[in-house]
C-alpha cells in the first residue's frame, strides 16, 4: 500500500507544478520559470522545518508566499517579451535560481546533527513527516487537499470574470487590451498565481522527498512542468491531472520495467497523443460528455432494473 | 491414437503437473531487490551492478542457496528495478520493494542524491515508534558520497572510504616520486560526488603530503578534510557534468605548469578533459583521477590519453575470485569495477547475515526477518571482500575497504600499488 501512496503523492506534487504552468498558459504565456519557483518554494519550507523547526503548513505558506514573491518581481521584465524570447527569460531565471541554491551553504547543528542546504552535496535530512509520526495516508492528505483546493479554486476562477479575462489576453492580447482590460496586472497576478502554486508544490515536495539539490531543478522537470497541461488540454483544470497521470503513474511508473525504452515511448506516446487530441487529453466537451455518459448509464440502469 | 493411450497420456501429464507443483511447493526461495540507473546517462553503472548481482545470486545458488533456520536450504531470487538517477524514483522503488514484495534486503541505488533522498524516508533510528519512516534494510552498492549511511539506521553502505584512500596515494606519491612538487586540478562541480572528494579530500590530502598548489597558497587550505573547500574550487579550473568543451580549462591546466594534474570527474568528462589536454599539448608529470573513473568505461572512451593516469580503487583484478567475478560480468553483459564488484560481495555479505539470524522464508516472517538482517548487518565488524577484508565502521553503517592503486598502460588499469 505504501508504495500506491507514495505514487499518489508523486501525482499530486507534480499536479501542483503542472497546475502553476497551467495558470500562466491560460495568458498564453509558457513559462519555464515554473522550476525556479518550485526550487524556491522547496528551499525555504525545508529550511523553516530543519533549521528553525517550524510546523509544516506555516513553513509551507511562507514558502509559497516567498515564491510568489519572485514570481511577482519576474512577471515584470516578463511582460516585455513574448513566446521564445519568454521561454529563454524563464529558463535563465531558473538556473539563475538554480545556481543560487547550488552555493548555498548553511550548516547548523540541530540536536547534535549538522543540518541544513550543502552547497553541492544538497540538502538532506528533510524529514519532518517521518520524524513527526505522519503516516503516509496522512501525507497524501495533506497534498491532495491543497491538490483539490487549488483546482476548484481554478475551476471556479474559470467560471467568474477573472477567468474570461485570463483567457482573453491568452487569445487576443490586443483585442483584450482594446477591451480595457490591464495586460499588465493579468499578467503579473497570473505569475504571481503559478509562482505560489509553484511554491506550495517545491514544499511538498522537499518534505515527501526528504532531500533536495540543483539536479532537482533541472530544465527536464521545468519541461515536464509546461508538459502537464499542454499535453492534459487548457480547457480544464483536470486536464493536467490526468496529464500527469499519464506521464508519472503510466509512463514512469508502469513502465519501469522497460528501462531505457520508457524514454523513447514517453517521446513517442507524447507525438501520438499531440496528433490525435491536439486539444489536450481532456477538452472543452470532456464535462459534458461525461455527463452524458453518466446520463446514459442511468437510464440503461432504470430499464435493467 | 487410441482412447486407453490418450488416457495414458493425460494421467502421466497430470502426474508430472501434480509432481511439478509439489516440488515448487517444497523449495522455499528467499527474495532479495537491487536497484540503481538502468536509464538515462548513468545506465552503464545499474547494468553493471546487475551483470554482478545476477552472477552473484546465481553463485549462492549453486553453492546450495540459504541455510534457513530449520537447517534446510533455500534458494535465493533476485529482481533488479530500474530507479533511474532519480531521487523520486528510488523512493518509489524502495516502497514498491518495502511494501509490495517478500524481498528481505535490497541493494541500491547508483547515484549519492537519489541515495540521499531515499535514505531519508527510512525510519532514522531502529525501534523510534514515533518515526513512520520505513523499515528495510539497504546495504548499497554504488553510491559514494560520503557519509551517507548514516541517514538512517537502516542503511548500510559497501562503498570505499575516499578520505583514506586518498590520503595513501598521495603518501605514495609522495615516497615515489620526490621530484613532484606541484599540483593543479578540477572538477565536474554540478557532480556532488565528483565535486565534494575533490575540493574536501583530495586536495587537502596533497597539502598534508606537502605538494604546493602550482599558482600559489589557497587561503584557508590547511590539509585538514574539507578545509578551505570553497577557495580550492575557485582557484581551479572546473567544469560541469554535461560539457562537452574543455579548450579554456585545459588551457588553465598547461598555463599552470604543475607537476601533478588533479582531474576529479567521472569517465564522461574525465575522458572529454584528456582528450583535451592532449590536443592542447598538456604534459604533466603524473595524473590523478577520481575513484569512479578507474572503470572500463575509461578505457573504452580514451585509454590512450588516458595512459599513465593513478586511481585508488576497491575493486582490481588482483585475486582468484575478482578474476572470476570479473569474467562473470562481462559473461552477464557487464563489467566489474570498484562500484559493481560491491554487489558481489554485498550478496555475500548478505547470506552470511541471513544464515547467521537464521530467516525461515516464510511470508508472515518477512518484517520480523528484515529486522533479523539489518541487527545482523549491524553487528558486522568484518567481512571478506574480493580483494580483501572490508571492515565494517560500526554506528556509521560505511565500510573500510582495501584498495590497490591502478595506473592506466596500455588500454588496461594495472595495479601499482598493493597496500593491502
Amino acid at each position: 500500500m505504501e508504495y500506491y501512496l507514495g505514487i499518489t503523492q508523486t501525482i499530486g506534487v507534480h499536479t501542483l507544478l503542472g497546475l502553476s504552468a497551467y495558470v500562466l498558459l491560460l495568458t498564453g504565456q509558457l513559462s519555464l520559470a515554473q522550476v525556479g519557483f518550485f526550487a524556491i518554494g522547496s528551499y525555504v519550507s525545508g529550511i523553516l522545518t530543519v533549521i528553525f523547526g517550524w510546523h509544516i503548513l506555516p513553513a509551507l505558506l511562507v514558502g509559497a508566499l516567498v515564491a510568489g514573491f519572485f514570481a511577482f518581481l519576474v512577471g515584470f521584465p516578463a511582460l516585455r517579451v513574448k513566446g521564445l524570447m519568454l521561454v529563454v527569460a524563464t529558463i535563465a531565471f531558473s538556473e539563475i535560481v538554480r545556481l543560487v541554491f547550488f552555493n548555498v551553504n548553511w550548516r547548523v547543528e540541530v540536536n547534535g546533527l549538522e543540518v541544513g542546504p550543502d552547497s553541492t552535496q544538497g540538502f538532506r535530512e528533510i524529514r519532518y513527516f517521518a520524524a513527526n509520526g505522519w503516516e503516509q495516508a496522512h501525507v497524501v492528505l495533506l497534498i491532495w487537499l491543497i491538490v483539490i483546493l487549488v483546482m476548484v479554486l481554478l475551476w471556479w476562477l474559470d467560471k467568474v470574470r477573472a477567468g474570461a479575462v485570463l483567457r482573453a489576453v491568452g487569445e487576443d492580447e490586443l483585442a483584450a487590451q482594446s477591451s480595457g482590460v490591464n495586460l499588465t496586472m493579468v499578467k503579473v497576478a497570473a505569475m504571481t498565481g503559478g509562482g505560489v502554486i509553484a511554491g506550495i508544490a517545491g514544499g511538498l515536495f522537499a518534505h515527501s522527498t526528504t532531500y533536495v539539490d540543483h539536479h532537482t531543478f533541472s530544465i527536464l522537470l521545468a519541461t515536464f512542468a509546461v508538459s502537464y497541461p499542454i499535453l492534459g488540454g487548457l480547457k480544464n483544470v483536470l486536464g493536467t491531472l490526468m496529464a500527469v497521470i499519464f506521464i508519472q503513474g503510466f509512463i514512469i511508473e508502469g513502465l519501469r520495467f522497460m528501462g531505457d525504452y520508457r524514454n523513447i515511448l514517453f517521446g513517442l506516446l507524447i507525438i501520438v497523443a499531440m496528433n490525435f487530441r491536439p486539444q489536450g487529453l481532456v477538452d472543452g466537451n470532456f464535462t459534458s460528455d461525461l455527463r452524458k455518459l453518466l446520463r446514459m448509464n442511468q437510464k440503461r440502469g432504470g430499464i435493467d432494473a | 491414437m487410441s482412447h486407453s493411450t490418450l488416457k495414458n497420456l493425460s494421467l502421466a501429464a497430470t502426474m508430472a503437473l501434480a509432481f511439478a507443483s509439489t516440488s515448487a511447493l517444497a523449495e522455499t526461495t528467499i527474495n532479495i531487490a537491487g536497484w540503481g540507473a538502468k536509464s538515462g546517462p548513468l545506465r552503464s553503472f545499474g547494468v553493471n551492478s546487475e551483470a554482478v548481482m545476477k552472477a552473484a545470486v546465481a553463485r549462492v545458488n549453486e553453492t546450495g542457496g540459504i541455510k534457513l533456520k530449520d537447517g534446510s536450504k533455500a534458494k535465493l531470487a533476485f529482481k533488479y528495478h530500474d530507479s533511474a538517477c532519480n531521487a523520486e524514483q528510488a523512493i518509489a522503488v524502495a516502497r514498491k520493494v518495502a511494501s509490495e514484495s517478500n524481498a528481505l534486503v535490497g541493494i541500491g541505488p547508483t547515484c549519492s542524491g537519489a541515495a540521499a533522498a531515499m535514505f531519508g524516508v527510512f525510519q532514522k533510528k531502529v525501534g523510534d515508534a514515533g518515526d513512520t519512516g520505513l523499515q528495510f534494510p539497504i546495504l548499497t552498492d554504488t553510491a559514494v558520497r560520503n557519509g551517507l549511511a548514516k541517514i538512517s539506521q537502516w542503511t548500510f553502505r559497501n562503498t570505499p572510504n575516499e578520505p583514506d584512500m586518498y590520503d595513501k596515494l598521495w603518501a605514495w606519491v609522495a615516497a615515489n616520486h620526490p621530484n613532484l612538487k606541484t599540483i593543479y586540478g578540477g572538477t565536474e562541480t554540478d557532480q556532488g560526488h565528483s565535486n565534494g572528494t575533490y575540493s574536501k579530500v583530495i586536495v587537502q590530502a596533497a597539502t598534508r603530503h606537502g605538494f604546493k598548489w602550482s599558482k600559489g597558497n589557497i587561503e584557508g587550505l590547511s590539509g585538514k578534510l574539507a578545509s578551505g573547500f570553497k577557495n580550492v574550487l575557485a582557484s581551479s579550473s572546473n567544469w560541469l557534468q554535461a560539457d562537452t568543451n574543455f579548450s579554456v580549462q585545459a588551457r588553465a591546466f598547461r598555463r599552470s605548469g604543475a607537476d601533478i594534474y588533479i582531474i576529479s570527474s567521472h569517465p564522461f568528462t574525465t575522458c572529454g578533459m584528456l582528450k583535451e589536454l592532449k590536443r592542447q599539448r598538456a604534459t604533466p608529470k603524473l595524473l590523478i583521477g577520481l575513484t569512479s573513473s578507474s572503470s572500463q568505461e575509461v578505457m573504452k572512451g580514451c585509454a590512450a590519453e588516458a595512459e599513465g593516469m593513478i586511481i585508488p580503487t576497491s575493486f582490481a583484478p588482483i585475486t582468484d575470485m575478482a578474476k572470476e567475478v570479473a569474467a562473470l560480468a562481462n559473461k552477464n553483459g557487464g563489467d566489474a569495477d570498484l562500484h559493481s564488484a560491491a554487489a558481489w560481495e554485498n550478496v555475500m555479505i548478505i547470506k552470511q547475515v541471513m544464515e547467521s539470524v537464521g530467516v525461515t522464508g516464510q511470508a508472515s516472517m518477512v518484517q520480523k526477518e528484515r529486522r533479523m538482517i539489518r541487527d545482523g548487518l549491524e553487528a558486522l565488524t568484518t567481512t571478506n571482500g574480493l580483494i580483501g577484508k572490508v571492515t565494517r565502521v560500526q554506528d556509521e553503517g560505511e565500510a573500510l575497504k582495501p584498495y590497490v592503486f591502478v595506473q592506466a598502460k596500455a588500454g588496461n588499469w594495472v595495479v601499482i600499488h598493493d597496500p593491502r
